[in-house]
């Protein structure tokens, strides 16, 4: 039909507009690092190098070069998805990405994904008894949750469920077998959840209580439906578009920095502090990779985000 | 449980409250004292009156809470009071900066891009907003960092470029829908210059959302300073709760923890009243709650 | 980061999401209905990809020796041309061979044959050092060889091994080892090892291996111990090429099956085959070394664990958190921190009863010590055309010195267990003379001293203090500036430059922006030529003489010590030295500090984080039990 036509259409166009927003991306990117971003020929160099030796790095670094031209072959092995190598390791940037990516997904995911479930059912409550006790607890913990720092909930958690209570080890990642990998992720998942419940539960409390306000919802409940059945059948499916939505945006968030603390702190090896290092020691290549992946994860989500909501209602219209 | 016609009116007091008992005034006010009472510390922290002499070695090695030392000392004799004091001092300076910066930017920013909306304006606008926003923050940290190698207030400005894309979005959705206002179309046909019309009748209007805005970016701002300061990427020279919270981390290790204590409870009471407070604008900047439920929506975010 | 999500994430979905709220306004029933559906096919596949990530490895049923190692960092590359870190030197010696290594035991330390056979045959002058290797070292297999075998090690491998950190295309961090030194070793051209065409690099046959020196070089063979001198295969490294230093193979103990970020897994190398250990010959001494467990491995073929696993863990409290934890690492070095709950006294140093009951426990001094460089080419600190101006200078560096206050950062940083001593000579070298100079601090004198040398609070010059980024080095500073107030030095002269990493740091120096900074300098090989060089005037920056300091007369008889083929003529040019440093006040400093190291009960071996690194790893001993 003439609905799934203009779908891909939509698709392309969106797809196609993210080009220029890539370009940008790795523009910035590129002008930060080459700029005023630190020079790796001096991580590189040795104890005692001559100026020879580092004006040989330099070439071999390929920094003595002109940015433009610098610039353009990098996108030029973007297009043939070879993005280089390490400047202070050497290894190739795609197996960096290949074995990073994954563990950061490992890791933070299922605090993503537990800490909306557990927002949904608290706003849900909330909003179902607003004014009562109920919701002013719920707010009162949410706005607890939004006031704790990060780091003070990293040294904490670690210091109780590693140390004292010993239940799970104090650094380190292994995600050979379903055992390994719920030892590693559980104390990571616990912080990832306590530190966004606030968030999430003030956001699902707004969204709830807008649901519940439904004239079918209320139709419903004049009916005399059963709260379970109104819960199941008007309310989720409804919320289900924002859910999504929030799930979805949330994912290049978590690759762009959400993990970047946790990382560093429980020694895992995920993406957040290879790019940290990446930073510290001015490694462009494994940076403008990584600039461009969460490029366009930003971009593939918006796009996932605005097809399903077409999908679910062709005539949402245009902005 | 039962639907009582009753409980929807209840529902729909602003704030959400049933009754205001005592309790509840104390609950309400509390948090604004402590603000305050924080902005005080700071400003005379930050002016000279009270804890000038936080770098100085002043007392022994870890001591404990003490006459002379209300907070007891660090690992290497500094008070921890006048460390703490100045930490808040530098918070409130950080969350302006960085609340008003950022706000300022994407106050004008969603503005334009919002009243030119489907023109080349608003695309080029909101293509430079994409290109923050997928911008790593601590990328444009350790870059501003080497860029301004050493001068204060690379943080801020790091933080700002940071803030700015999600202050704009939110803008210029509101100026989208605002366009189609009477008066704004009244000035559009009278003629008017567009930046006016944007500069007279716009942005005025937006000041309730920047505002909430920013009380969100001042925590917003606080929070990440803690984290950059603790994994040691800011370059700066002087105290702060992220550095307190650093040097804690060495501490708990060996069995002191007046560097955590304090500067853990300070930061949540801080931030928590800050937090509190942004509600309660929110809630005193849109008393019609609740209204159309889509202006509910953006006015709570 | 929970700030992102809750402002960025929320007002992106604030956009979408109102236009969500505007389509689903008018759905009807049935829309929903099919919504129903759709959604439980999302949710089941969500718990389906969770749990899919479920890949059973079978148990392993026979008992696996693995050991735990933790270190405080990571090294970026194990190629032995970028070895130049006490990371790698810990690494770099378990996956490769060296001509000689540290004997395991023995201190003072002492050089002992590896890959070679016998100390090298020298003549007479001096300058001709024939070396034969053994016959039976293989590297261990890897695709890159014939037939996936790891083939013979053979003297044209050790000549290439050293003669490739000058071409540029290595990077190599270490040419300073050999630099000027061999014959027709030069930087800058390729040299491929099928034509290795350096005179000083004589190949004989496959066994033997002949080096020309342009002068007398007496610590050779510690070059030859040292990390970035190790053996590599030049096959693979043509393949791989920077990848190299990811992916080693080499014809050590051990070979590397797994690296990144935090942990690198290494196993026993099959083609390893050495013989067994002789314990006396290592160095054993039953009084030292009794309560250790070490004596069965006395005629055991090495090495005796089946697995490696090396942590990098640079968070002190994350170390000790993964010591402590049951499931964590079985080795840890103290932090500092650490040292008052575990010590129960720090002079002289004992442990804890309870400590020294659970764990094995051993404090050693670094290789190595810290001090504060000052900038020489600072007109009003250092060297001066004006020798009036340059003694008012050297009573300025002397007071500074006087202003220090040691033995309080001692206390306060190192819990009293670290050792001062002046001059650039450490107590563990027998070249130190054995006159421990008494604390210099006096910050009156120190006041005066400078007072008579006609500085006043106007003249006296800025002090740029520069230092990475990080809480400890922030608080060396603040007690610096402390200390030199307390002298009487203005305040508002003290500036602080803080730099975001050490790179950045050594790119400051180099670049002269610093007058003052403190510096931990770590030995490659227990030699105090090896510390002395860090004066020598052509070493300036880039080099190591981050000091800049240039004295005629240092460097004459630094070059002279440098040939001095007379051991006891050479311990003499060395206290010269040292003197020449002290009385130039050339640092401020010095202090060692002391290292503290527990491990696990279990666990069987010497550990030694300083000149020995990882050579100590083929001798762990560990009871053999499953693995979790």
């Amino acid at each position: 039909m003439t609905s799934n036509a203009s779908m891909v259409g939509l698709l392309l166009r969106r797809l196609g507009g993210a080009v220029p927003l890539l370009v940008g991306v790795t523009l910035i990117g590129f002008l930060l690092t080459q700029q005023i971003g630190p020079d790796p020929v001096w991580e590189l160099a040795g104890r005692s190098p001559t100026p020879a030796e580092l004006t040989a790095l330099e070439a071999q670094l390929d920094r003595d070069r002109g940015g433009v031209g610098r610039y353009l072959d990098f996108m030029a092995g973007l297009l043939r998805l070879d993005p280089g190598s390490s400047l202070i390791t050497g290894e190739s940037v795609r197996s960096i990405v290949g074995r990073s990516v994954p563990v950061t997904l490992a890791l933070m995911l299922p605090g993503l994904i537990l800490g909306v479930g557990l927002a949904l059912a608290l706003g849900y409550l909330a909003a179902r008894h607003r004014g009562r006790r109920l919701d002013r607890w719920i707010a009162g913990v949410s706005a607890l949750s939004m006031s704790v720092s990060l780091v003070i909930v990293v040294m904490l958690l670690q210091l109780v469920f590693s140390v004292w209570l010993g239940w799970f080890p104090a650094r380190g990642w292994s995600a050979a077998t379903f055992t390994d990998w719920l030892l590693h992720a559980t104390v990571p998942t616990l912080i990832v959840v306590l530190v966004n419940l606030g968030y999430n539960v003030r956001f699902f409390r707004a969204l709830w209580l807008e649901a519940l306000q439904l004239p079918s919802v209320r139709a419903a409940r004049a009916y005399g439906l059963s709260e379970r059945k109104i819960l199941l059948r008007r309310l989720l499916p409804w919320a289900f578009g924002p859910i999504m939505t929030r799930l979805i945006f949330a994912v290049p968030m978590l690759l762009l920095g959400g993990s970047m603390v946790i990382e560093t702190h429980f020694g895992i090896p995920g993406v957040g502090r290879v790019f940290y290092n990446a930073v510290l020691s001015g490694d462009q290549p494994v940076i403008l990779a990584l600039v461009v992946l969460t490029g366009s994860l930003v971009v593939l989500s918006q796009v996932l985000v605005e097809v399903g909501v077409r999908w679910f209602d062709p005539r949402a219209g245009t902005r | 449980m039962s639907s009582v016609p009753g409980q929807m009116h209840r529902a729909h007091r602003p704030g959400g409250m049933s009754t205001p008992t005592g309790w509840h005034v104390v609950a309400r006010l509390l948090p604004m004292v402590i603000l305050a009472l924080f902005a005080a510390l700071a400003l005379g922290a930050w002016v000279g009156l009270w804890a000038t002499g936080w770098r100085e070695i002043s007392g022994p090695a870890w001591a404990g809470p003490s006459l002379d030392h209300w907070f007891g000392t660090n690992q290497i004799g500094q008070d921890v009071l006048a460390r703490s004091l100045q930490s808040i001092a530098a918070a409130f300076e950080v969350g302006l900066i960085v609340g008003l910066g950022a706000a300022v930017l994407g106050l004008l920013v969603g503005a334009l891009a919002g009243y030119f909306q489907g023109r080349w304006v608003d695309e080029l606008l909101l293509w430079l907003t994409g290109c923050f926003e997928s911008i790593p923050y601590y990328l444009l940290m350790g870059a501003v960092l080497f860029a301004l190698d050493g001068i204060s207030g690379a943080l801020q400005l790091a933080m700002i470029l940071s803030f700015w894309p999600a202050v704009a979005r939110v803008v210029r959705i509101r100026v989208v829908v605002l366009r189609s206002e009477g008066y704004i179309t009244a000035a559009r046909v009278s003629g008017s210059h567009p930046l006016r019309i944007v500069r007279r009748h716009v942005i005025p209007h937006l000041y309730d959302i920047t505002l909430v805005q920013v009380t969100l970016l001042f925590v917003a701002a606080i929070k990440t300073e803690v984290v950059l300061s603790f994994i040691g990427l800011t370059g700066s020279d002087s105290i702060s709760f992220g550095r307190m919270l650093a040097e804690a981390a060495q501490d708990l290790l060996a069995g002191q923890y007046q560097n955590f204590a304090a500067a853990s409870v300070l930061l949540f009471l801080l931030v928590w009243s800050l937090n509190r407070f942004g509600d309660e604008l929110q809630v005193a900047l849109d008393p019609r709650r609740p209204g159309p439920p889509l202006r509910r929506r953006l006015d709570l975010i | 980061m929970p700030v992102s999500p809750g402002i960025r994430g929320q007002r992106v979905i604030g956009r979408e999401w109102a236009l969500v709220t505007l389509g689903f306004r008018t759905r009807g029933l049935a829309l929903m209905r099919k919504q129903g559906t759709v959604q439980w096919a999302w949710i089941g596949l969500l718990v389906v990809l969770l749990i899919g990530c479920n890949s059973d490895s079978s148990n392993p049923q026979a008992p696996v020796k693995v050991y735990r190692h933790a270190i405080d960092g990571a090294p970026s590359s194990l190629d032995p041309a970028q070895a130049n870190n006490t990371y790698a030197r810990l690494l770099v010696p378990a996956i490769f061979d060296t001509l000689y290594r540290y004997k395991y035991l023995e201190r003072p330390y002492a050089l002992t044959p590896s890959l070679a056979v016998g100390f090298p045959d020298v003549s007479d002058d001096g300058l001709i050092h024939e070396i034969t290797i053994r016959s039976d070292a293989r590297f261990a297999d890897s695709p890159y060889f014939e037939a996936g075998r790891g083939r013979r090690v053979t003297a044209l491998d050790v000549a290439w091994s050293i003669a490739r950190h000058f071409d540029p295309a290595s990077r190599s961090g270490a040419t300073w080892l050999w630099r000027d030194r061999i014959v027709g070793l030069e930087f800058g051209r390729a040299i491929r090892p099928e034509t290795l065409d350096v005179a000083g690099l004589e190949v004989l046959d496959e066994t033997s291996l002949r080096i020309h020196l342009r002068e007398p070089f007496p610590t050779l063979v510690h070059t030859l111990a040292t990390a970035q001198s190790a053996v590599v295969p030049h096959e693979v490294v043509e393949a791989l090429g920077v990848e190299f230093g990811r992916s080693p193979v080499g014809s050590g103990p051990f070979r590397l099956i797994a690296f990144d970020e935090t942990q690198a897994t290494l196993v026993r190398n099959e083609n390893f085959q050495r013989g067994v250990i002789d314990l006396a010959a290592e160095g054993y001494d039953s009084d030292e070394h009794a309560g250790l467990g070490i004596e069965p491995i006395d005629g055991q073929l090495y090495p005796l664990i089946d697995r490696l696993e090396v942590q990098f863990i640079p968070e002190a409290s994350a170390r000790w958190n993964s010591f402590r934890s049951r499931l964590g690492t079985d080795l840890v070095m103290l932090p500092p921190e650490l040292a008052p709950s575990v010590l129960s006294h720090s002079s002289p140093l004992r442990f804890q009863e309870e400590i020294a009951r659970r764990y094995h426990t051993q404090a050693t001094p670094e290789a190595g010590f810290v001090y504060y460089g000052l900038n020489f080419g600072n007109p009003e600190l250092g060297h001066h055309n004006d020798p009036d101006q340059a003694a008012r200078n050297r009573e300025l560096r002397c007071a500074l010195g006087q202003a220090v206050d040691w033995s309080a950062r001692n206390l306060r940083f190192y819990h009293g267990i670290g050792e001062r001593f002046t001059g650039v000579i450490p107590p563990m070298l027998p070249s130190w003379d054995g006159f421990l100079a008494p604390d210099p601090f006096d910050p009156e004198l120190a006041r005066q001293r400078w007072a008579q040398a006609g500085w006043t609070t106007t003249t006296l010059p800025n002090l740029v203090y520069g230092y990475q980024s990080g809480v400890q080095q922030a608080q060396h500073f603040e007690m610096f500036r402390a200390n030199l107030i307390e002298a009487g030095y203005p305040a508002d002269r003290i500036e602080q430059k803080v730099f975001p990493t050490f790179a950045e740091l050594l790119r400051g120096i180099y670049r002269g922006e610093i007058d003052v900074f403190l510096m931990g300098w770590t030995m490659a090989y227990p030699d105090a030529l090896y510390n002395l060089q860090l004066f020598y005037g052509p070493n300036a920056p880039p080099g190591v003489n981050a000091s800049r300091y240039r004295n005629p007369r240092f460097d004459a008889l630094f070059e002279r010590a440098r040939r001095e083929l007379d051991p006891d003529r050479r311990i003499g040019l060395y206290r010269e030295l040292n003197e020449q440093i002290v009385e130039d006040c050339v640092i401020m400093g010095s202090m060692v500090r002391t290292r503290l190291h527990l491990w696990k009960r279990h666990v069987h071996m010497v550990p030694d984080r300083e000149i020995i690194g990882g050579f100590f790893l083929p001798f762990v001993d560990v009871e053999a039990r499953t693995t979790r």
